[in-house]
């Protein structure tokens, strides 16, 4: 087992060094995507800005807890964006190209390597940028955020990470199955943008099921945000834990039975 | 004949392996697609027909057949990129399908058409990540690359970025990270397409010398019939996916392949040659260029003939493999021991 982590560590170590090296060879590649990222977290900052300026509480939270709301989105979309986000999201024209044989055939999970080939630097950015609105939404809210607090936010913080990884995971291993797969990300992207702008709390009905259970990026901010104000209840956090465990599993159904599915493409 | 079932010393076996693929059938125009919206017929088209193949350790194996015979779905299915509908592989003791890593670290397979090299990166940086994949130790890992770059003369270019590479060099890259971690079968799948004759020869001769010097099992599919007559002992044929010939490739072209193609060239006007043998077929006969098709054992003496009118350029090349698997395929399936 240690052998078997070290052994993806060093992969790990290459996929990361080959990516840098990469992206350095043409220096508008390594350069333009800190300017584009950091323009678009800015236009959307100001966006939100312009929306919330109206706006003095939705549900229960005030300004501060939507700041730390969408700071935590935010943060979730950056870890994304920097670590997996372009792997992942090259399944598709992988596997209707057949270059997923390349991946197949190597004595490695193709997951593990699809998930860190395509590392982007120019999103880290917007990393230390989230964290800084996450500070300033704790400094803006009247209550007290304590150690304890902030170490139940970092669990949540971590457990929706994974979340958000799967789902990106599970929307593209649809193409195993289906020739085009575009709908299926139209949705995952439309989802996404109402979540940012709309907190879970705020969702009532069909909207809380579809957002809470089926595409389930309503709760991705939402429960680190409730975990770090004290708003959170055992039973929304057990609900969590069994929302990202199941969508784990299915995850790794799909995933498996994919591979088994998978016909390459004609050479 | 039927192929003998040999347990100790195969490294491949298939028995009666069939992949099927399903495909849409369309009905002609706008009425069709609107009828396939809820109704849909599908067909079948079988790429692999109940094939029966055994390989041995250490044997070079071309596999033979026309585009869509079923030549890279036979080498998906022995390398577990793909799952067979029916029938038992076995492939150095493993069922290919169940993608065990074990089993993966023990084959190479190179697909012409597709690149495992960073374009943008040296060849280098590439073994480098496929070492660490492999798990080959530093010493062995440079002994290997030492040997590989000095066998396939491209010392010179290990540093070099690979985008600025000829896909001669490209494709000796790609045997090289293929070959570095010593694995005991290569797929090869269409390794010479689109190189040119003398890039071809090259990567032939290195391939002779690592089945040789290295005692790789390798099983080649080739478009070109001088591929797999410089190197395979022995041949695989197939056609809409059914094996019809596995025998001596000595005997493959001895029997089957009837004629070459003269090319001649020149840098002067030369109207009709007056060539006096039969069994010649005129295919072009321009002033400056002139193709026939000739009888094998005719080729010596209408060379000879050709020579006299002082062509500037003369190629022969083998009969194209389509005849060839024609004329197999109209005589009936001919297994051999």
């Amino acid at each position: 087992m240690i052998n078997h982590i070290r052994k993806y560590g060093r992969v790990l170590r290459e996929l990361i060094r080959l990516r840098f090296q990469n992206l350095m060879i043409l220096r508008l590649d390594f350069f333009g995507p800190f300017f584009v990222d950091g323009s678009l977290f800015f236009i959307q900052l100001l966006a939100f800005r312009a929306i919330y300026s109206k706006i003095d509480a939705i549900g229960s939270w005030g300004r501060g807890e939507m700041i730390l709301y969408i700071g935590t989105f935010s943060l979730l979309n950056a870890i994304s964006m920097t670590i997996c986000f372009f792997g992942i999201n090259g399944i598709p024209s992988k596997i209707k190209s057949g270059e997923m044989d390349l991946y197949l055939s190597k004595p490695i999970s193709p997951l593990f390597r699809l998930t860190f080939e395509y590392v982007n630097p120019g999103s880290l950015l917007l990393i230390p940028l989230s964290i800084g609105i996450i500070v300033y939404g704790a400094g803006t809210r009247e209550g007290e955020i304590t150690g304890g607090s902030v170490l139940r936010y970092l669990f949540w913080l971590v457990i929706m990470a994974f979340l958000y990884y799967i789902m990106e995971v599970l929307i593209r291993c649809v193409s195993f199955f289906l020739i085009s797969t575009a709908r299926m990300e139209q949705i995952e992207e439309a989802g996404l943008m109402l979540c940012f702008k709309l907190p879970g709390i705020a969702m009532y009905g069909i909207y809380k099921v579809i957002f809470y259970f089926i595409l389930p990026y309503g709760i991705m901010a939402t429960l680190p945000v409730q975990s770090l104000i004290g708003e959170m209840t055992w039973k929304t956090a057990l609900q969590g834990i069994a929302t990202v465990a199941v969508f784990a599993v299915l995850t790794a159904m799909v995933w498996k039975k994919g591979l088994r599915h998978y016909n390459s493409a004609s050479s | 004949m039927a192929q003998k079932w040999r347990k100790m010393t195969n490294i491949v076996e298939t028995k009666d392996i069939t992949k099927i693929y399903k495909r849409y059938k369309k009905k002609d125009g706008l009425k069709g697609s609107i009828a396939g919206l809820w109704k849909r017929e599908y067909e079948e088209k079988a790429a692999v027909r109940q094939m029966n193949l055994t390989i041995e350790e250490g044997e070079f194996i071309g596999l033979i057949g026309p585009n869509g015979a079923g030549k890279t779905t036979l080498i998906k299915m022995l390398t577990g990129i793909i799952a067979p509908t029916s029938g038992e592989i076995n492939v150095l003791g493993f069922y290919p399908n169940d993608m065990k890593n074990a089993y993966k670290k023990q084959y190479a397979v190179v697909m012409g058409q597709k690149s495992q090299l960073f374009f943008e990166l040296t060849v280098n940086d590439t073994l480098r990540l496929f070492k660490e994949i492999y798990e080959i130790k530093e010493e062995e890992f440079q002994k290997n690359k030492a040997y590989f770059s000095r066998l396939f003369e491209v010392e010179e270019l290990m540093n070099v970025q690979v985008r600025t590479l000829s896909l001669g060099e490209r494709m000796k890259m790609e045997l090289i990270v293929a070959l570095l971690h010593n694995p005991k079968i290569l797929f090869l799948d269409e390794p010479t397409i689109g190189l040119d004759a003398i890039a071809s020869k090259q990567i032939r001769k290195f391939l002779r010398e690592v089945n040789e010097e290295r005692g790789t099992t390798i099983l080649l599919t080739s478009h070109y019939m001088e591929d797999i007559k410089a190197l395979c002992d022995r041949s695989v044929v197939i056609n809409h996916g059914l094996l019809i010939y596995d025998g001596k490739t000595k005997d493959l072209f001895d029997k089957y392949q009837l004629s070459k193609r003269i090319t001649a060239v020149f840098d002067h006007p030369v109207a009709e040659l007056k060539l006096k043998k039969d069994g010649v077929d005129v295919i072009l006969e321009g002033e400056y260029k002139k193709i026939y098709n000739v009888q094998k054992d005719m080729t010596k003496a209408v060379l000879a003939e050709i020579m006299q009118y002082e062509p500037d350029d003369i190629s022969i090349e083998e009969e194209e493999i389509g005849a060839v698997v024609e004329r197999i395929y109209r005589e009936g399936s001919a297994v051999y021991e």
